[in-house]
């Protein structure tokens, strides 16, 4: 137990001086190692080296660039406006409308999309110009946007998913499936923070035009495209029609066709998207080996076993455990990045669920949540920050204010699937 | 930036997109191959995983000379700015060393499998150089963090994974 809290606080330590966080991990794995073998350096270098090459020759992780890159054509493809306009034309014309079309395009947007600073940074640049010409307070048109923009790593696919699903080694398709009715949930939710806010403040969010129905039926066929990759890639992997690694492929394919018919997509962005795509790769990888060899002395220590005579000696009902373990992230999510906070803190409460009992993917999606309310969350939010970058009009102090009513029903949302895991678990139980 | 290191930049970056391409065309055209003339590629599965492997190591020396390596930047806000171009240099200098010692490590794992002449099942492809081009990857991102310790980059990448 002792010597794997150590090496916690030692990796603390190491990140805390800006050594990249993949590496911090990596050193304490190696040293770690060595040290339960009686400081014998030999398995752990052959521990090392197993990891970057097994982990580098892996099939089933072909998935992750081939997302990653699927991810990036959707967000070049331009396929937003789209998704905006139609949203508009079924929800413009009701109080708060606008902002309400910002959330639903940007789940629209997020899904295929999968990363939410790219959702939220396409949003920025289709919506918040409308949003401003039909007079929405800067506070709810910045909340709306940084709140609809993490929406993209809950809908499938994602890369958070991605990521917990290669570290916990957890079935990333059933991972998708999960995500599917917590983002319709948390939709809805953050329409009805909308909704709230306009109730409190009526000018902060007048109502636009009526659309009429042609007008909508038109609109709607205009994200036809979308929506379409969108079934067909992800539904694909869910009725069993091809792996995740497939549906990935496919994906990434055809928005890259679709985009270049389009002519959103030219073959200078086509290779900035690749280029950027292999970059993100290597990034994650090397997070990832970092994570593996940091999990290999975790595995060797006391420590599952401490934790399950800790967990039992206290009886603690599981979902106490979890609850404490949601306040813990929500609290560490407000002032770290999330990424950050997610890779150093899973390789302990990870055993702890899964020696519970409970359920990975449902665990997963409540991880999502947490990073999702970290994103948004003041004083350190990637979200808000990228809102600040690109409207700097908007005074910082206006987007902190404007999202807390968002972050607060995304806190009601992570408390309902705490409660509730069959609104996590049904989808990925009738994939089984 | 200076000039070769442009043209270094953008030909690795050019070798890893090119490769991250054939793997989505290969995938594509794998379930394409299936479904359509029922006749799977065969040894697609474990062209992917080499690409996968070449994918990785090729984008290392990127990502590094970017500076996008996921890193938490609490203490900046504690130091003043001499002492955290001084900090700079020491985490440059610790990431080189630990990325030659890994060098080291995955030329030795290759020497072994190029002692058993591991070869892929279907397709026969021998292992052993993928494993070399793994180390020289690793070694030219040592190189790269070596180079920053005395040319720090200019700008601090925005972490885009989440």
């Amino acid at each position: 137990m002792i010597e794997t809290l150590i090496g916690l606080a030692a990796m603390m330590l190491l990140s805390f001086v800006r050594i990249p966080i993949a590496l911090s991990m990596g050193i304490v794995g190696v040293v770690g190692y060595a040290y339960m073998r009686d400081w014998n350096w030999a398995p752990a270098f052959a521990m090392a080296q197993t990891q970057i090459y097994e982990t580098g020759r892996n099939y089933t992780l072909s998935v992750v660039p081939l997302f990653i890159l699927m991810g990036t054509f959707v967000a070049r493809a331009g396929m937003a406006e789209e998704l905006f306009r139609a949203a508009y034309a079924f929800l413009g014309h009701r109080k708060g409308g606008l902002a309400m079309a910002t959330v639903v395009a940007a789940a629209g947007f997020g899904g295929p999309c999968g990363s939410s600073i790219a959702t939220a940074a396409t949003m920025a640049k289709v919506a918040y110009p409308s949003l401003k010409r039909f007079g929405y307070a800067d506070y709810l048109s910045t909340g709306s946007i940084a709140a609809g923009g993490t929406l993209g790593i809950l809908i499938p696919p994602s890369t958070m998913m991605v990521i917990y699903g290669i570290i916990t080694q957890t079935n990333i398709a059933l991972l998708f499936a999960a995500g599917m009715l917590p983002g319709l949930l948390a939709t809805v939710l953050l329409c009805v923070a909308v909704r709230y806010m306009v109730w409190r403040d009526p000018a902060a969010g007048p109502p636009g035009e009526r659309t009429p129905w042609p007008e909508r039926w038109k609109a709607l066929r205009g994200i036809g495209a979308i929506t379409a990759l969108f079934a067909f890639s992800i539904g694909g992997i869910f009725v069993g029609l091809f792996t995740a690694t497939e549906g990935a492929g496919v994906g990434a394919f055809v928005s890259m066709a679709f985009a270049l018919w389009r002519r959103s997509l030219t073959w200078r962005t086509l290779y900035d998207s690749l280029v950027e795509g292999a970059r993100t790769t290597s990034m994650i990888f090397l997070i990832l080996i970092g994570a593996l060899m940091f999990g290999e002395f975790v595995n060797i220590t006391s420590m599952p076993g401490d934790l399950k005579a800790f967990v039992g000696r206290f009886a603690l009902h599981p979902f106490m455990v979890v609850a404490a373990i949601m306040v813990i992230y929500v609290l560490l999510g407000t002032a770290m990045e999330e990424l950050s906070m997610i890779l150093l803190t899973l390789p302990v409460f990870f055993p702890i669920i899964v020696h519970l009992g409970l359920d990975p993917v449902w665990f997963g999606i409540l991880i999502v949540c947490v990073v999702e309310i970290g994103l948004i969350s003041p004083p350190v939010g990637m979200n808000l920050f990228v809102l600040s970058t690109l409207i700097p009009e908007v005074p910082t102090r206006t987007v902190f204010r404007g999202v807390m009513p968002f972050v607060l029903i995304d806190c009601v949302r992570l408390a309902i699937l705490v409660a509730f895991p069959i609104i996590s678990t049904w989808l990925p139980s009738l994939m089984k | 930036m200076k000039r070769w290191e442009e043209i270094a930049d953008a030909t690795l970056g050019f070798a890893a997109s090119a490769i991250l391409f054939v793997m989505m065309a290969l995938t594509f055209a794998d379930v394409v191959s299936r479904y359509v003339f029922n006749a799977p590629l065969r040894g697609a599965f474990e062209v992917t995983e080499l690409m996968l492997l070449v994918l990785i190591f090729a984008g290392l020396p990127l990502v590094s000379h970017a500076d996008e390596h996921v890193t938490m930047d609490f203490i900046d806000k504690l130091l003043w700015p001499g002492a955290i171009a001084v900090l700079e240099r020491v985490v440059q200098a610790v990431c080189a060393g630990i990325m030659f010692l890994l060098t080291w490590q995955v030329w030795l794992k290759a020497g072994k499998i190029a002692s058993y002449a591991d070869t892929t099942d279907v397709m026969r492809i021998p292992v052993a150089p993928f494993v070399y081009f793994m180390a020289a990857m690793i070694g030219l991102t040592g190189l790269v963090h070596f180079y920053r310790v005395f040319v720090p980059s200019r700008r601090r990448a925005a972490q885009a994974s989440t």
